[in-house]
């Protein structure tokens, strides 16, 4: 206990202190000492079994002191293409001059702080504060924040962006709330540079017959620890199709739980991630099927290049009144490199009897009859690898039902993959 | 010029030595075919001209078009216009035929230093071949090969041979697993590639593919080496006599 101690009263903690505790929202005080109480991960922590956050801890990252970028930037930070109304946040602050908040009849997209229907009570009803260290630490620092509200359907994809620039933490906070019966697309961008620890969390609330296309994309650069908290709460007959892509970070972990609480949801978890040189990039996924007659499908896929390492954790929770639940989780890595690791752990807690759950765990190196078919076919060696390496996550993309997202997930992976060329042609 | 000279060719595979000094010249315009027994050595004899590493050469040398072709890579010796047909074509899922096959096109182009094409173009191009050996053109859009019949996977590979218009064109055991329909497909397809400046080595264990691709010259293989060559009627004896005839010629030779 000593040694915690001294480390809650390190630099790190003390350069993670809001400016003023509680003047902001008085939920941020208790979630100040939540987190003071639980602190980081200690290294047995079940949860972050495979994260070391010993270089994290090590660092002062202190508040952010710059709140601009331009558009050149924001361009250059590679994000996907999209018309219609987007949302900027630079270092976790709205930025107006970047935002386009024009929408369509019934879609509301602003900053908790000038949207209108907004209710602060909101915050937090699903993303709960005391149970996980991250939720608490961006709780306390809860200000402003992302706000999508859809009635009716939004034909436009809805891009939320939030980029870190310089050093600094910054807690980036997502609520976006689909009526009954709305149809919507939201595209979270999380990008930028720097020596920066970014913290977000997202509550969707989804309710009946709503269905939403949720993708995040995070493409950081390699020198940034981003963690993203996704709590997602589905009414019956809704229907989330959930994309969560990583190729950035230092260190990278996202959090998706969802849970099904009516009859007749679809659930599609959707995900892809590239690591490469010393990357750690860690999916955490948590399903609940709460009530009967719901299917979901998760299908993660890896690609691990360098000294990397990838973590995937999936639970899924079959309640004991989830009858005719049909569950399948599919989790395949692609190992471009010897020294490349990957942690994989499905877990399945099945308390109902009549239910159909399946799971599947692959790792697997880029096949030699396959790099010989298409060598031998006249396919220089480099592009026969991003051939197979586009094949490999090509049926994550294929379910991203944006189409010009889908192209910009393509170009972002063959970016990654030609930065990476030389260490992969080393094997 | 010959198109293909391979020279005392020895090769192993996991230490086990497969090819033990194979000399065969191929000339323009020529079909050879290599029957032989099972385990002989024919099929390691393609892939080492492929260029699969799989494959060492421990010996003996082999030039395509006047160069080393043993010291290229294997995407070097296929834009070069060496083609192999595979005996078991690999299955790709996630990769479309039309997808693959405008790639290896555009790396031939690049290498020759001409123009690539387009997917307009190549597309149209696609069609016409495919057209033309009786394949749907919604196999173009399937992953290649993937849950194709053993036929289909066959004429895939004369499709690709057929766009990618090769030089020097080998075909291993190509009529393997194929029906008498099937049989005939294929070897249209080929016949229909005959021509005086590409030449064709046609590796076969039966007889029966020769009636439809008759051949110039015919040699037998047994236990890595050319042991008897011939004109076409070579193959029928041999189908008469059977392997153990040149067997039984070769073992009284030792």
């Amino acid at each position: 206990m000593a040694s915690i101690a001294t480390e809650r009263s390190s630099d790190f903690y003390a350069s993670l202190q809001p400016a003023e505790i509680g003047r902001l929202r008085p939920m941020s005080e208790s979630a100040w000492r939540s987190f003071l109480e639980a602190g980081i991960p200690a290294p047995k922590n079940e949860e972050y079994k495979y994260l070391s956050f010993r270089e994290m801890v090590s660092k002062h990252f202190g508040a952010p002191t710059a709140f601009d970028c331009t558009e050149s930037d924001l361009q250059n930070f590679g994000l996907a293409d999209t018309d219609g109304p987007r949302l900027v946040f630079v270092n976790g602050r709205w930025n107006e001059r970047l935002s386009h908040l024009d929408a369509e009849p019934g879609v509301i997209v602003q900053p908790f702080s000038l949207a209108p229907g907004f209710d602060f009570e909101d915050i937090g009803s699903l993303a709960k504060v005391g149970k996980n260290p991250f939720v608490d630490l961006n709780t306390a620092h809860l200000d402003d924040g992302a706000f999508v509200s859809v009635n009716g359907t939004a034909a436009q994809p809805i891009h939320l962006i939030f980029v870190c620039v310089g050093d600094g933490h910054s807690h980036p906070r997502v609520w976006i709330e689909l009526a009954p019966g709305a149809r919507a697309a939201v595209i979270e961008s999380h990008a930028g540079a720097g020596a920066s620890f970014v913290n977000s969390v997202s509550e969707i609330h989804l309710n009946q017959d709503s269905a939403l296309e949720h993708i995040r994309i995070q493409t950081r650069s390699e020198t940034v620890f981003d963690f993203g908290w996704t709590e997602v709460w589905q009414e019956s007959g809704s229907d989330l199709r959930s994309t969560n892509t990583a190729f950035g970070g230092r260190l990278a972990r996202t959090d998706l739980n969802v849970f099904l609480n009516g009859e007749n949801c679809h659930c599609l978890m959707n995900g892809a991630y590239f690591a490469a040189g010393e990357q750690v990039i860690d999916n955490h996924t948590r399903l609940d099927h709460a009530k009967p007659n719901c299917n979901s499908f998760e299908l993660y896929k890896g690609i691990l290049a360098g000294r990397s390492t990838g973590v995937f954790n999936g639970k899924i929770f079959v309640h004991q009144d989830a009858q005719k639940t049909d569950a399948k989780q599919t989790n395949q890595a692609l190992l471009l490199s010897k020294q490349a690791t990957v942690n994989t752990k499905p877990q399945l807690e099945i308390l109902a009897d009549d239910v159909k759950c399946t799971h599947g765990a692959t790792v697997g190196q880029l096949r030699e009859d396959a790099m010989f078919y298409l060598r031998a076919r006249g396919i220089p060696e480099k592009q026969a690898k991003a051939i197979l390496v586009q094949a490999f996550v090509g049926e994550v993309f294929e379910n991203v039902r944006c189409e010009s997202v889908r192209e910009s997930l393509q170009n972002m992976l063959m970016n990654k993959f030609e930065r990476n060329a030389s260490s992969i042609e080393e094997m | 010029m010959k198109l293909l000279e391979i020279e005392r060719l020895e090769a192993k595979v996991e230490e086990k030595q497969i090819l033990k000094g194979v000399t065969l010249g191929i000339g323009p315009g020529e079909v050879h075919a290599i029957m032989g027994p099972n385990g002989s050595g024919k099929s390691t004899l393609a892939q080492v001209l492929a260029g699969n590493d799989a494959y060492e050469v421990t010996g003996g040398s082999v030039r395509y078009l006047g160069n080393d072709l043993l010291e290229m890579d294997p995407e070097v010796r296929a834009a070069e216009g060496l083609f192999m047909a595979f005996q078991y074509p690999v299955e790709i899922p996630g990769v479309s035929n039309l997808y693959f096959l405008k790639a290896a096109v555009n790396a031939a182009r690049k290498h020759r230093g001409e123009p690539e094409l387009d997917a307009f173009d190549f597309s149209a191009l696609a069609k016409e071949k495919a057209q033309a050996l009786g394949l749907d053109a919604a196999m173009l859009q399937r992953s290649v090969n993937e849950g194709f019949s053993g036929g289909e996977k066959k004429r895939n590979e004369i499709f690709q041979m057929a766009v990618l218009q090769p030089k020097m064109c080998i075909l291993d055991e190509t009529d393997s697993g194929l029906d008498i329909d099937a049989l005939r497909i294929v070897a249209d397809g080929v016949n229909g590639l005959r021509s005086a400046d590409r030449g064709f080595l046609v590796i076969t264990h039966y007889q029966r593919l020769l009636n439809y691709i008759v051949p110039d010259f015919v040699h037998v293989m047994v236990e890595g080496k050319i042991v008897r060559s011939g004109g076409k009627e070579l193959a029928l004896e041999l189908e008469a006599q059977g392997y153990s005839w040149v067997e039984a010629a070769q073992g009284s030779a030792r």
